[in-house]
């Protein structure tokens, strides 16, 4: 009042802000806000079905009209003439908006379209899986019309379409605000819905021409069908996004379909464990039953974005062969062993404990504790071993890994903190990508990648021996590689070369902020890691070691590798060893070097180690698991941890059930190094593993602390980060590539998102969104061994065979791909070898039998 | 107390002791009160909230979709509705019209408060109350009835479920009381997957013609 | 008669059914009403539903003198002892009715304050639903309770009864693991 200069000086002095009058209050927001997000600022709220935060605008279903004033070139604020869609126009200096609130016409404009809206809609509500939490039904009731004028007869549809075995569509619901198809274009890339048809017809649909009746009618599709090698459409690893951000019930999903209501679920925010970003999930459950599990929201990790994988998969945890109770195995005289049999807790940890300190005097215990763990579990299995059993034999990767991928991890990732982050990904302006396939391999480190190179401001190469569909959608570059030249190819960029390719690639990765993803593939490419290390440090590259499981990097902190204390302390280096010891209050910790995985395994067969305490390991998923089986079957004492019955169940002497992730707390490190926290969604007397190890070593005579998980947190709190020397880089040596004798090609492999891991058990309407196991190989390689293109192709070694349909493909003659772990096809398990070993090729028998 | 405006006469004065007798036996010529309520019940209001019923179309379909509106209606928790999809039944048969049926029906009647929000929340009328009042039982788990325990029995003529919707019919026929008995295909139908069903003789006497497949509008 | 040595057979059934008339014929109630409930219970007490016609009309203002414990209205935590205490005080035979949702379960209240249920302090013999229930329902549990009072096994007989019920206690399975069932 006193200073009416105030009222005259602009507001915003930085000129990158706008100032605008929303319902009478003034704001100053950033150049290029949409007027929905200006008025969210200021707590308006503005009805809207087709804006979403993270999709581009489209003003697809005018639901959020209001009025818009501008001031002309003389200055005099002027309405335009209709309502405008709020959230497609950016706001503009000295603009005057009226929403639903205190606009007349925005009102009534809102109300009808409101009308509109419903006129098709079949107002089936009670029957429909999104009633309760649904856009269109709150806002049809907070700025619609009581009643409706509309009279004729609605528009019919059959439902609901399965547009995949997961996705339902109903397109009597539909209001056609396309966000799904957004999301499907933009987020996803693989489009395989959009709006067809015009007017009152328009629908959304897939490419499929006989599921909308098309053909008959003679109308054409707008594009050609696309499909993928399932020959299903809409095989995305993403679709359960669109049932989340459908903004009516058009879109939902099988596994879902009458499940329960919102308003009768309880919801836990929560961490997915499937793969090894921690995505942020909300489980929603009713009296102790998991019925679904949501995006959550986390704008530093996956935004509102899961993959499939994660939102569908977690029935295994409930699975019929769930443990409830401790098992305990008695052995005959010569050790033959008896049936399983139930044991209260007490007995099962006395029975354990005193075959392992047996065990342990006899020659030593190995500790396998598996790909799931938290940073409690691992911390407690690294505890464990190093006092309890006195032993650096512990590994945690259940899968091929080497010596060189341990110097690797301990140099360039443990103790390292939070460094590439999700953040990073979608600005770094060259991207490559090393034994990694960042669709299948790395869920949702495909979407943030995408996100760059969709914005312009990424480019990825990947070093792969053919270009992916995902590495397509990231109109990425391939630098064809055939399995086991990964080192080379690398080493090539290293020291810079002439090839016109790899130079424009060495020449993007000396640009400020570019990335090289390397995936635990390269574990089994011996040189490769080195190479890679040369690499960044030539080219000024930041790396990131993206595997895939939850559990790695926390392993890999926590110490539960062989050469690795917590924290990234070299075993081999007294200092830290002594760090530890008086942290763990024991006078020294063991000094003998550790053995890895296949050690361990290889000792056991040897009788070296007398005893193993396995954690969750599958041991398919181990290099050679026939060899695995048989260590395991002559170790005189197998301590298994584990949510459900497995093959390691089979030989164990005695099963300690654990909690699944929904029935317990704990915290996650996903491959960024960002701890992601989670609370325990489900009542339940399950233990954590940290819990049941605490025991364990209770029964032993050595006291974890490990009981409370937040005690242990604090412990590895205190800890603190390692300022003494690393593992030092590992220089392997390459290996050369083993010769291809005619009949024979190199195997290339790498698991698929959705395959036949045991996480995906119980899940029909996830496993059929799956893409099909299919053998790859180039023409030239095809027609050497006699395959046509959708021939069968038998890939066999000594061990085994795999018999698949071939799928001619752009890559590298002389080699064939496979599928890790897909139906059909478990390469480790029924083939016996790793990627880069030479496997014969020849024309399948299973067509000829048909054909007889 | 200061002025008794009317001091009792002499008289009054001396009957007064046994004056409250004259209430004694007036009544005694009055009409008993007392109901005897096992022998003779005396019917309640009709609108008496008394235990549920779950309702059936004519042609013996459940009326209840399963969708939970009921549960979550009730201030006393005392509902757990489990839907199911009647395209997950075998052979095209229903046990509700349209896509969604109640699978699993409990009301929990050591919870129910009889209220009756449940019923107006109830978008097909599937759920309603009956007169009925003699529900004391034993244990607490016999007082959760299950759907078997409410759903009405069938009428004469009605043709027990799971069987499929009357034949060019949709959901919104059955909501808008078309449908007003069983054809002759359901009855078929059951006959030949169920023919020792109790309902069938009744049914088949009882089978009308689907309506007008040109009249049912959308 | 001495517990030990009394035979089962014709005899005692024959007593069984004397006694268990004669207990179901005047049953004396303990005055407790707790909340909404007792209006109802007093209202079956008055003419028009007089509980008189079984020999029930005189509410025992002292737990001693009284066979019937009605629970009618919600038990607060802190009414909980009470309700022990007057339920010990009461001479053997006894019968507890749970009258109403809210002594039965909690009923609608479903909150810190209300016992879920009066069956967690005393044994409970009939459940009344409603809320209140209405006299006519009362009566309706009374004659169940009536039914179950005429059939009410005797000395070793009874601890047959009891020995068999109790194992099959054992046997079912604990109410947190019924799976489907509202709890």
């Amino acid at each position: 009042m006193t200073t009416t200069t105030d009222s005259q000086t602009p507001v915003a002095v930085d000129p990158n802000l706008v100032t605008v009058t929303i319902d009478g209050i003034e704001t100053a927001v950033p150049k290029g806000t949409l007027i929905i997000r200006a008025a969210e600022e200021i707590g308006i709220a503005i009805p809207r079905f087709c804006d979403h935060p993270l999709l581009k605008p489209v003003g697809a279903c005018r639901q959020c009209l209001v009025d818009v004033a501008m001031p002309d070139r003389e200055g005099n604020v002027r309405p335009m003439p209709k309502p405008q869609p709020s959230c497609a126009m950016e706001v503009s200096p000295g603009m005057v908006v009226h929403t639903q609130k205190t606009s007349a016409v925005a009102a009534k404009a809102q109300h009808g379209v409101m009308e509109l809206l419903l006129i098709n809609h079949p107002l089936d509500c009670p029957t429909c899986d999104k009633g309760g939490e649904c856009p269109l039904q709150n806002q049809a009731l907070s700025d619609g019309r009581a009643t409706s004028r509309f009279t004729d007869v609605k528009r019919t549809f059959a439902k609901p379409l399965k547009i995949s075995t997961q996705i339902l569509l109903d397109r009597e619901r539909c209001i056609l605000c396309q966000r799904c198809t957004r999301f499907s274009k933009e987020i996803a890339g693989d489009q395989f819905i959009d709006l067809q048809k015009r007017g009152a017809s328009q629908q959304i649909g897939r490419f499929d021409e006989d599921v909308l009746g098309f053909a008959p009618l003679g109308d054409a599709t707008v594009g050609p069908a696309a499909e993928d090698e399932s020959g299903r459409a809409f095989a995305s690893y993403w679709s359960g996004n669109t049932v989340q951000i459908c903004p009516v019930g058009a879109l939902t999903s099988a596994a879902y379909r009458f499940r329960s209501r919102p308003f009768d679920l309880v919801s836990t925010e929560a961490v997915a464990e499937h793969d090894a970003n921690g995505s942020a999930i909300r489980i929603d459950h009713r009296r102790g039953t998991v019925m679904r599990r949501l995006a959550g929201d986390d704008p530093v990790v996956n935004e509102e974005w899961i993959s499939d994988k994660d939102r569908f998969a977690f029935h295994w945890q409930t699975a019929p062969d769930r443990l409830t109770h401790p098992l305990v195995r008695d052995r005959a005289e010569d050790g033959t062993r008896g049936e399983l049999r139930t044991a209260s807790w007490a007995e099962a940890l006395e029975v354990a404990a005193t075959a392992l300190a047996a065990a342990r005097d006899a020659g030593g215990v190995g500790v396998l504790p598996g790909g799931r763990l938290t940073i409690e579990d691992a911390y407690a299995y690294g505890k464990l071993a190093r006092t309890a059993l006195g032993t650096n034999d512990i590994d945690h990767r259940a899968r091929p890994a080497s010596a060189e991928e341990e110097s690797f991890l301990g140099h360039a990732v443990a103790g390292h903190g939070i460094d590439v982050t999700f953040g990073d990904l979608e600005k770094a302006p060259a991207v490559l990508l090393v034994g990694f396939e960042p669709e299948e391999e790395g869920g949702i480190v495909f979407l943030r990648l995408r996100k760059g190179t969709q914005a312009g401001r990424t480019r990825v190469w990947s070093l792969a021996p053919f270009a992916t569909r995902g590495l397509e959608r990231l109109d990425g570059t391939l630098v064809p590689t055939a399995p086991g030249l990964e080192s080379e190819v690398v080493d090539a960029l290293a020291t810079g070369t002439d090839e016109p390719s790899l130079a424009a690639l060495r020449e993007a990765l000396g640009a400020q902020g570019a990335l090289v993803l390397v995936g635990e593939r390269l574990a089994s490419v011996p040189g490769s890691l080195s190479a890679v290390l040369r690499l960044t440090a030539a080219t000024g590259a930041r790396l990131a070691w993206i595997p895939r499981r939850i559990g790695e990097r926390a392993g890999v902190e926590m110490g539960t590798l062989p050469g690795l204390l917590p924290g990234g302390r070299p075993v081999s280096d007294a200092a830290a060893r002594v760090d530890i010891a008086a942290a763990w209050d024991v006078t020294e910790l063991p000094t003998a070097p550790g053995r890895d995985t296949d050690g361990i395994l290889a000792a056991l067969a040897a009788r070296e180690l007398r005893g193993v305490v396995v954690g969750g390991v599958e041991l398919g998923d181990l290099t050679d698991p026939v060899a695995a089986r048989a260590a395991l079957e002559a170790a005189d004492v197998v301590v298994s941890l584990e949510v459900r019955a497995s093959e390691v169940t089979d030989l164990a002497d005695v099963v300690l059930p654990v909690a699944p992730p929904a029935e317990k707390s704990g915290s996650y490190l996903n491959w960024e190094g960002r701890v992601r926290a989670f609370r325990q969604a489900l009542e339940s007397h399950a233990l954590p593993d940290h819990r049941v190890l605490d025991e364990l070593a209770r029964h032993l005579g050595t006291d974890l602390g490990a009981r409370d998980g937040n005690v242990l947190r604090k412990e590895i709190d205190q800890l603190g980060a390692w300022d003494g020397e690393r593992v030092a880089a590992p220089a392997t040596e390459a290996v050369a590539p083993a010769a291809v004798a005619p009949g024979t090609a190199v195997l290339a492999s790498w698991h698929l998102q959705l395959d036949a891991g045991r996480g995906q058990d119980g899940e029909p309407f996830l496993a059929g969104t799956a893409r099909k196991a299919v053998a790859r190989l180039s023409a030239a390689t095809a027609e050497a061994a006699g395959v046509a293109d959708g021939g069968v192709l038998r890939v066999s070694t000594g061990a085994g065979r795999i018999e698949l349909p071939a799928v001619v493909t752009d890559m590298p003659d002389h080699v064939v791909w496979l599928p890790t772990n897909s139906p059909g096809s478990a390469v480790r398990a029924a083939l016996g070898v790793l990627p880069g070993a030479v496997v014969q090729i020849t024309a399948g028998t299973v067509t000829t039998t048909e054909e007889a | 107390m200061t002025e008794n405006p009317k001091k009792p006469g002499p008289i009054a004065e001396m009957l007064a002791p046994v004056a409250g007798f004259g209430v004694t036996f007036a009544n005694l010529f009055r009409p008993v009160v007392t109901e005897q309520y096992p022998f003779e019940k005396v019917p309640t209001k009709p609108r008496y909230h008394g235990r549920h019923q779950l309702n059936r179309y004519p042609d013996g379909l459940e009326k209840c979709i399963g969708c939970e509106l009921c549960a979550w209606a009730c201030p006393a928790d005392a509902i757990y509705v489990e839907g199911g999809d009647n395209a997950d039944l075998p052979e095209g048969a229903h046990v509700s019209p349209g896509e969604r049926y109640g699978r699993v029906y409990q009301i929990n009647y050591l919870r129910c408060i009889f209220c009756g929000l449940c019923i107006e929340a109830c978008p097909t009328r599937a759920l309603t109350m009956t007169n009925d009042y003699e529900l004391a039982g034993p244990t607490r788990e016999g007082m959760i009835f299950e759907k078997d325990d409410l759903l009405a029995p069938l009428r004469e003529g009605m043709l027990a479920g799971p069987h499929p919707m009357v034949e060019g019919t949709e959901d919104l026929e059955y909501y808008r009381g078309e449908i007003t008995g069983p054809t002759q295909a359901q009855v078929d139908w059951v006959r030949e997957r169920r023919p020792d069903d109790a309902s069938l003789d009744a049914a088949a006497k009882a089978t009308v013609a689907a309506p007008d497949a040109n009249g049912g509008t959308r | 008669m001495s517990n030990e040595t009394a035979p089962s057979g014709f005899l005692l059934t024959t007593v069984e059914d004397f006694a268990g008339w004669a207990r179901k014929s005047s049953i004396w109630p303990v005055t407790f009403g707790l909340a909404c409930c007792a209006i109802e219970m007093m209202a079956a007490g008055a003419s028009r539903f007089d509980l008189a016609r079984y020999g029930m009309e005189v509410f025992r203002a002292s737990p001693r003198q009284a066979d019937l414990m009605i629970v009618a209205g919600r038990v607060s935590q802190k009414m909980a002892p009470i309700v022990r205490q007057v339920y010990d005080q009461m001479a053997e035979p006894k019968w507890v009715l749970s009258m109403g949702v809210c002594a039965s379960s909690g009923g609608m209240f479903n909150n810190y304050a209300i016992v879920q249920g009066v069956d967690h302090v005393v044994p409970v013999d009939i459940y009344l639903p409603g809320c209140p229930p209405r006299p006519e329902m009362l009566i309706n549990a009374i004659n169940e309770l009536q039914r179950q009072m005429q059939k009410e096994p005797l000395l070793t007989h009874r601890r047959e009864v009891v020995k068999a019920v109790e194992a099959a206690a054992l046997e079912a399975t604990p109410t947190h693991q019924m799976k489907g069932l509202l709890r």
